[in-house]
């Protein structure tokens, strides 16, 4: 079976490192960018199964870029996952709310997030 | 042209003159009651006159002069009366029969004169003798104001802080030194507390303000008390202006905000790097990127516990300064104490195994579930077991024991069987930053912050926790919490 393909987008290029390492370890195709701008770059070669969006970013913010991705027809079937370091309360709804089909707190758990990651991929695809 | 001059004198009358029934009801109004009273000619007639103008408490007496004038002893007396503005004035009554059976006329004559102004002067300039050096030798602007809320006494300090000359306010009613939107509900609740007059501390209630003649309104803060001297009941009020107090009040409010939203954001800024530290020793520990040598396995531990030690610390300082800001939420759910010291135990009993230390628990059945914020519950719980786990050595004990302390309360115990806790140092024990054993010869790693943050969690939740020990014996710590805990919304 082909790999599932994840974009991570996180603007600090070590904690970029660390979770496309992770990923790339455990077997997932991993493609990188630092911002919304790269991430759609990307999206446009390749499309992803599955994002890791990280919600601070420079320019336009993770949530647009989600609210955006998932009111495209050609992009709507791409899980999103947000990925924020502010563990506040509200902030999985506000994730939730601008669309993202998954909520994973930073710091990350690297045991863990394979598995995370995998277990939403399986997950009945979204309607397009 | 020709002039009723008796007519003229009884329009032209500054005093009340009426006439009523016998049984007193307003027949006749001049201008002058019109003046007094408040009330035009037209609402006044067919009233019982009484009832219109007198308090309730001065009916009875009233009654009672119209009794004794129709019997043929005409009264004269003092007393006070309320206008139709509500105000409350003091006046002169004179009754006399007017009879004319032979017309059928059988009135009464009623002459009010209003005799306030004359009253107040009177009342103070008999009250400055007596206590205006008094007043004058105190901080505060004192105020004092007869039955009829005029202003029959005041110091210097009050003259300055509303900027009134003393002559200016004696006989005004106190109302003048209110904003306008707080004058008709100060002559109600004027009413009130002289019919129930007790003293009433500095402050205690709602935010008031004064007003300076120049129209500056200004925050103050008032005590009030009755005061009985020869004129009748006064009330006093001492007035503080606190426009200084608000200002510093408001700056340390914003310096509070500004502090936590550095701490914030410092944690936020602190725990990006962390994430890479934590998160990299902990892939390398687990050999994904290839084999490590003992030497190297060792040392990346030590980075991954520093690193976790670090983020319990800035996860602490946050949860603390969010107490400490009135930001901290609870949202109580319904669950129950045995199934959340599960959880809590699943994590310590790892720490446990490792040092052979026995932990047991005694959950009383009949305590059931209790309503309190679940996280923050079992973060108190995750606190003193790792203590007691941490500071207890090698093949000790941990007894837990939950149960009711009260209809509406229960307990949960921590003992150990570990170093135990000087009681001259008991009250430093939840002070933050503090661990007891400080110096070089710290054996014990922590960050200082637990039983501080435990102390703030479980009095947020209205509860109380005390300790108990001896040293090389052991300790207790009992954390007494309500069943069901209030929601608090940040």
């Amino acid at each position: 079976m082909k790999p599932a393909r994840v974009l991570v987008v996180d603007d600090n290029p070590t904690n970029l490192k660390l979770a496309s390492d992770v990923l790339d370890c455990a077997g997932f195709e991993v493609w990188k960018a630092a911002d919304a701008e790269e991430a759609l770059a990307v999206i446009q070669r390749t499309k992803p199964d599955l994002i890791l969006m990280d919600i601070a970013l420079p320019g336009m913010d993770g949530l647009t870029l989600t609210r955006r991705l998932k009111a495209d027809a050609s992009t709507r079937d791409i899980r999103i996952v947000a990925l924020t370091a502010f563990a506040m309360k509200g902030d999985d709804e506000k994730a939730f709310a601008a669309g993202c089909d998954g909520y994973i707190p930073k710091p990350i758990d690297t045991r863990k997030l394979p598995a995370q990651i995998a277990d939403l991929l399986q997950r009945s695809s979204p309607p397009s | 042209m020709q002039v009723d001059l008796a007519n003229l004198s009884l329009e032209e009358n500054p005093d009340a003159c009426i006439l009523t029934s016998a049984d007193g009801r307003v027949r006749f109004w001049n201008r002058g009651a019109e003046e007094v009273f408040g009330y035009a000619a037209a609402e006044a007639l067919d009233q019982s006159l009484l009832d219109l103008v007198l308090q309730k408490s001065d009916l009875e007496a009233a009654r009672e002069k119209f009794q004794q004038t129709a019997a043929g002893a005409p009264a004269v007396w003092e007393c006070a009366a309320r206008r139709k503005d509500g105000l409350l004035i003091y006046v002169d009554l004179s009754l006399k029969t007017v009879r004319r059976p032979e017309a059928g006329i059988d009135l009464m004559s009623v002459t009010a004169k209003d005799v306030t102004p004359l009253k107040v002067a009177r009342d103070a300039n008999l009250l400055e003798a007596k206590y205006r050096g008094l007043l004058d030798s105190t901080p505060d602007a004192i105020i004092m104001v007869n039955t009829t809320g005029r202003i029959v006494l005041l110091n210097g300090q009050a003259e300055e802080v509303f900027g009134y000359p003393r002559r200016d306010l004696i006989g005004q009613p106190v109302e003048i030194l209110l904003p306008e939107r707080f004058r008709g509900g100060h002559v109600g609740y004027r009413g009130n507390f002289l019919s129930q007059p007790r003293a009433r501390p500095m402050g205690a209630g709602l935010e008031l303000f004064g007003l300076r003649r120049d129209g500056v309104e200004f925050p103050v803060e008032i005590s009030l008390s009755p005061l009985e001297t020869e004129v009748g009941t006064l009330v006093m009020s001492a007035i503080r202006d606190i426009t200084e107090r608000k200002i510093q009040e408001r700056r340390v409010q914003e310096a509070n905000r500004l502090k936590s939203e550095f701490v914030a954001n410092m944690s936020h800024e602190l725990r990006t790097p962390l994430n890479g530290i934590i998160g990299f020793s902990e892939f390398l520990i687990d050999e994904k990127p290839g084999p490590l040598n003992p030497k190297q396995r060792e040392y990346l531990h030590d980075i991954l516990e520093s690193g976790r030690h670090l983020l319990q610390l800035i996860n602490d300082v946050l949860d603390l300064s969010k107490i400490e800001a009135g930001k901290m939420t609870l949202s109580p759910e319904r669950f129950s104490v045995s199934e959340a010291m599960g959880e809590a135990l699943t994590v310590i009993d790892a720490m446990a195994q490792e040092k052979g230390i026995d932990i047991r628990t005694a959950i009383d059945p009949q305590l059931g579930k209790v309503t309190l914020d679940r996280a923050k519950f079992k973060q108190v719980l995750y606190n003193l077991l790792s203590n007691a786990v941490k500071f207890t050595d090698d093949g000790g004990e941990v007894r837990i024991r939950a149960a009711r302390s009260g209809p509406d309360r229960f307990q949960v115990q921590v003992a150990d069987t570990g170093i135990g806790i000087r009681r001259e140092d008991f009250s430093r024990l939840f002070a933050a930053f503090e661990q007891l054993e400080s110096g070089a010869d710290r054996r014990f790693q922590g960050t200082g912050l637990g039983l501080a943050l435990t102390k703030r969690i479980v009095e947020l939740q209205r509860g109380t926790i005390a300790v108990d020990s001896e040293v090389g014996k052991g300790s207790t710590f009992t954390v007494e919490l309500p069943l069901a805990a209030e929601e608090v919304m940040a």
